[in-house]
């Protein structure tokens, strides 16, 4: 099977919206090559919420493609992202996936760098030697009210129109005063856009995730929005209650698809994602009001999905391992004051998430395997209960579309 | 006193008199002794004496600056500071007149211009530690020769700057002693046209542009110093050529470096290498990263100076006297390590190593 960029481009030529991709876009290494370099090594993609870097010197590594990163919290309070590798030979400088220091410290020979990145020693580099070439090499960095972003490309694209739009969604979650009760780390053996698509749509829910719905609606009434956008008049209700209460809610979609921000309701009577259905922290992070808002639905493509709720928030984070391997981390978010066995258990909290992600794991996987087949075929997309999937696939063909475009103007 | 009777030195087998007490700022007293024999004071430019105050629940042990400079010997004096909570301080404001003879023990201390000659200095304090640069501008000044000095205090207020009137007749009266007062805030209705503020970066590149080229000493609390350290070697700064004394001991560490307590070169320490199995004895001066080598065991280390922080180790028993430079945070810090390369027993200590 050969996908070199030209036969990518026939794929996604003939590509008919409304079906799943061919093989290749979830198997073959030289896609895999292509995702990263076309996406994820050129998207701002979120990284960790802020809280986890609490004190100076924590910080946090993370793997993108190829890239090693390490973001860190200096001693002025400044959170800044690095690549993680010594400029002396090259080494990995922070090896743990996160921790406290006091300098950056190469542990091959010690060559040693502030928080902000200044090479401060270096043994025996003889008299000429000039330290400050050699700082680290920075990535780009933003804190979008309490969640870190990072891009890795030298000309990141705008981050800001998604940042405007997100922030009066994200500021009454108070994320800035959260702290982290928990984080999960699972590896699904699937593609990364599998991961997504299966994340697009709750067609799967009903057989699938008994915990989470006992929560989450499966009406699409109410907690879909159709292909066009198009609202039914029970969750407009919803987003006009939140927004009268100060809770800004409205279904927003960003231009090329990028992004989408909206506050759907749960299942009614349902506060949070528990098994009861009432809220799992006593003590809230944020001010949402009603108490029934619900859950603050943001995804960021192609590293995360989020659920923002009254009483807890949740993040999620994507990354590809390999063509048939993706990382997802979640991690739930609390008041930084909420103390756990009295405001909130831990097992009552995360329960349902461990259980769906779990699940997820499980289907997303099945599904690889399906595909690997021969046999396997593009098959169509549920117009009712799969809009997001087709919303997704066409943002991810546009985006490769767009990068790969150049090569074939040239070609021609 | 026309003339020296004799040309002996003052030791500290001979009580100190004292013979005057002047105020010198709220609860700030500058103390002048004598010796009763007439011996001369000839010590080194900003050391110590250790004081033995005769309090009443038995002898207390303080260490304080000299401020006076060996180029005037006939007294040698202190200025003290009772910091709330203080119990030795408190009893000389209290207790020490003028005609008392109280034990002392010294001079001593490394902290001194004399080991690091240099044509420019940076002399950098917070609150009583203008103390040693005091001593050490005096004996510049007394040389006779222009000294090139820049001269930083921060103090809270203006009217708490101690030894101010003595610093200013000295820069009125030479070239080359260039104050820098930077204080937290001015007294009320007293106008304060010096600097205000926290110390930091911009003031030191605005006081002392040449900063690079001067041999720097610095001596307060050590958070303070801590800042200083950190904003020198941000900017690229020779840590090399910066030397410290600190006398106030953070909250936090106060377990480990109890008030005033200096290592000593002539006092024995003990370090249980606990891993190891090993016991060796060493000089209080030893780093424990030293007193390891010697005893033939490797603890891994880099930097040597506490920047890399490669050399920690935790310490189960015991005190050491650790002055890093910023290579271990405050959480390892509670959790009992230390950097081996930068730190020196007292008396008994037991690490992981």
């Amino acid at each position: 099977m050969t996908a070199n960029p030209t036969s990518i481009h026939q794929r996604l030529d003939r590509r008919l919206s409304g079906f799943s991709l061919e093989q290749p876009f979830y198997t073959s290494p030289e896609v895999y090559a292509l995702d990263l370099q076309h996406i994820f090594y050129k998207q701002w993609l979120y990284a960790v919420p802020v809280c986890q870097l609490a004190k100076a010197g924590s910080y946090t590594t993370l793997r993108v493609g190829a890239y090693e990163v390490v973001i860190v919290r200096s001693r002025d309070g400044e959170v800044r992202a690095f690549h993680n590798s010594c400029r002396h030979r090259g080494s990995l400088i922070c090896k743990a996936r996160q921790g406290q220091v006091a300098k950056l410290v190469c542990p091959y020979h010690q060559w040693t760098y502030e928080l902000d990145g200044k090479l401060i020693w270096a043994n025996d580099m003889g008299p000429d030697f000039d330290a400050s070439k050699y700082g680290l090499k920075p990535v780009n960095l933003r804190n979008l009210d309490g969640l870190i972003y990072i891009c890795l490309s030298d000309t990141p694209p705008d981050f800001q129109t998604f940042a405007q739009l997100a922030r009066p969604y994200l500021e009454v979650h108070d994320l800035k005063d959260a702290k982290v009760a928990f984080t999960s780390t699972i590896i699904e053996k699937g593609n990364w856009k599998l991961v997504w698509e299966n994340n697009r749509e709750c067609y799967h829910c009903s057989s699938n995730h008994p915990a989470l719905c006992r929560s989450f609606p499966l009406d699409p009434e109410v907690a879909g929005v159709q292909a066009d956008g198009g609202v039914s008049k029970k969750l407009q209700a919803h987003f006009d209650r939140c927004e009268a209460a100060g809770t800004p809610a409205q279904f927003v979609l960003a231009g090329d698809g990028q992004y989408r921000l909206a506050r759907m309701p749960l299942q009614e009577k349902a506060l949070s994602y528990t098994m009861d259905g009432k809220a799992a922290v006593s003590r809230h992070l944020g001010r949402v009001a009603p108490p029934d808002a619900g859950t603050l639905l943001m995804f960021h493509y192609p590293s995360t999905w989020n659920h923002f709720l009254p009483d807890h928030s949740l993040t999620f984070r994507v990354m590809p391992i390999s063509p048939t391997e993706t990382e997802v981390t979640t991690t739930w978010l609390v008041h930084k004051d909420a103390v756990e066995g009295v405001d909130y258990d831990l097992k009552r909290l995360t329960e349902v998430w461990i259980a769906t992600n779990d699940e997820d794991r499980e289907i997303v996987e099945t599904n690889q395997q399906g595909i690997l087949s021969p046999a396997y075929v593009p098959g169509p997309y549920s117009p009712g209960q799969e809009s997001g999937v087709m919303q997704f696939v066409d943002w991810y063909a546009a985006s490769l579309e767009r990068a790969l475009a150049p090569r074939q103007v040239a070609a021609e | 006193m026309t003339q020296f009777k004799q040309l002996s030195f003052w030791s500290d087998a001979e009580p100190l008199e004292c013979v005057t007490r002047t105020p010198e700022a709220p609860n700030v007293v500058t103390f002048s002794f004598q010796s009763p024999s007439g011996a001369l004071f000839n010590h080194d430019p900003g050391q110590f004496v250790t004081l033995e105050l005769p309090a009443p629940g038995g002898p207390l042990y303080r260490t304080y600056t000299i401020s006076s400079a060996p180029s005037r010997p006939t007294a040698l004096t202190i200025t003290v500071k009772a910091q709330d909570g203080s119990t030795g301080t408190r009893w000389m404001l209290d207790n020490l007149h003028k005609g008392m003879r109280i034990r002392a023990i010294g001079p001593a201390g490394k902290f001194s211009i004399v080991h690091h000659p240099a044509d420019k200095y940076l002399f950098i304090s917070a609150g009583s530690g203008i103390t040693p640069m005091v001593a050490m501008t005096t004996w510049l000044y007394d040389s006779g020769r222009e000294p090139d000095v820049v001269f930083i205090n921060c103090a809270r207020r203006p009217s708490e700057i101690i030894l101010r009137d003595r610093m200013e007749l000295m820069a009125s009266r030479i070239v080359g002693i260039d104050l820098k007062w930077v204080v937290e805030e001015p007294d009320p209705f007293r106008s304060w046209t010096g600097y205000r503020g926290m110390f930091n970066q911009i003031m030191l590149g605005l006081m002392a542009q040449d900063y690079l080229e001067r041999e720097v000493f610095c001596c307060g609390p050590e958070p303070f110093m801590r800042a200083v350290r950190e904003a020198l070697a941000g900017l690229g700064y020779d840590m090399s050529r910066y030397h410290q004394e600190s006398f106030t001991a953070e909250p936090g560490h106060a377990e480990d470096v109890p008030e005033d307590v200096i290592p000593d070169e002539q006092n024995h320490a003990e370090i249980a290498f606990a891993l190891s199995g090993v016991t060796t004895r060493c000089s209080e001066t030893d780093t424990i990263l030293a007193a390891a080598k010697a005893a033939g065991l490797v603890i891994p280390s880099g930097c040597s100076m506490g920047i890399c922080g490669t050399c920690k180790v935790r310490k189960t028993e015991g005190q050491v006297h650790m002055v890093h430079n910023g290579g271990i945070t405050d959480e390892d810090v509670e959790d009992g390590y230390i950097l081996a390369c930068c730190s020196k027993p007292l008396r008994r200590v037991s690490v992981e190593a």
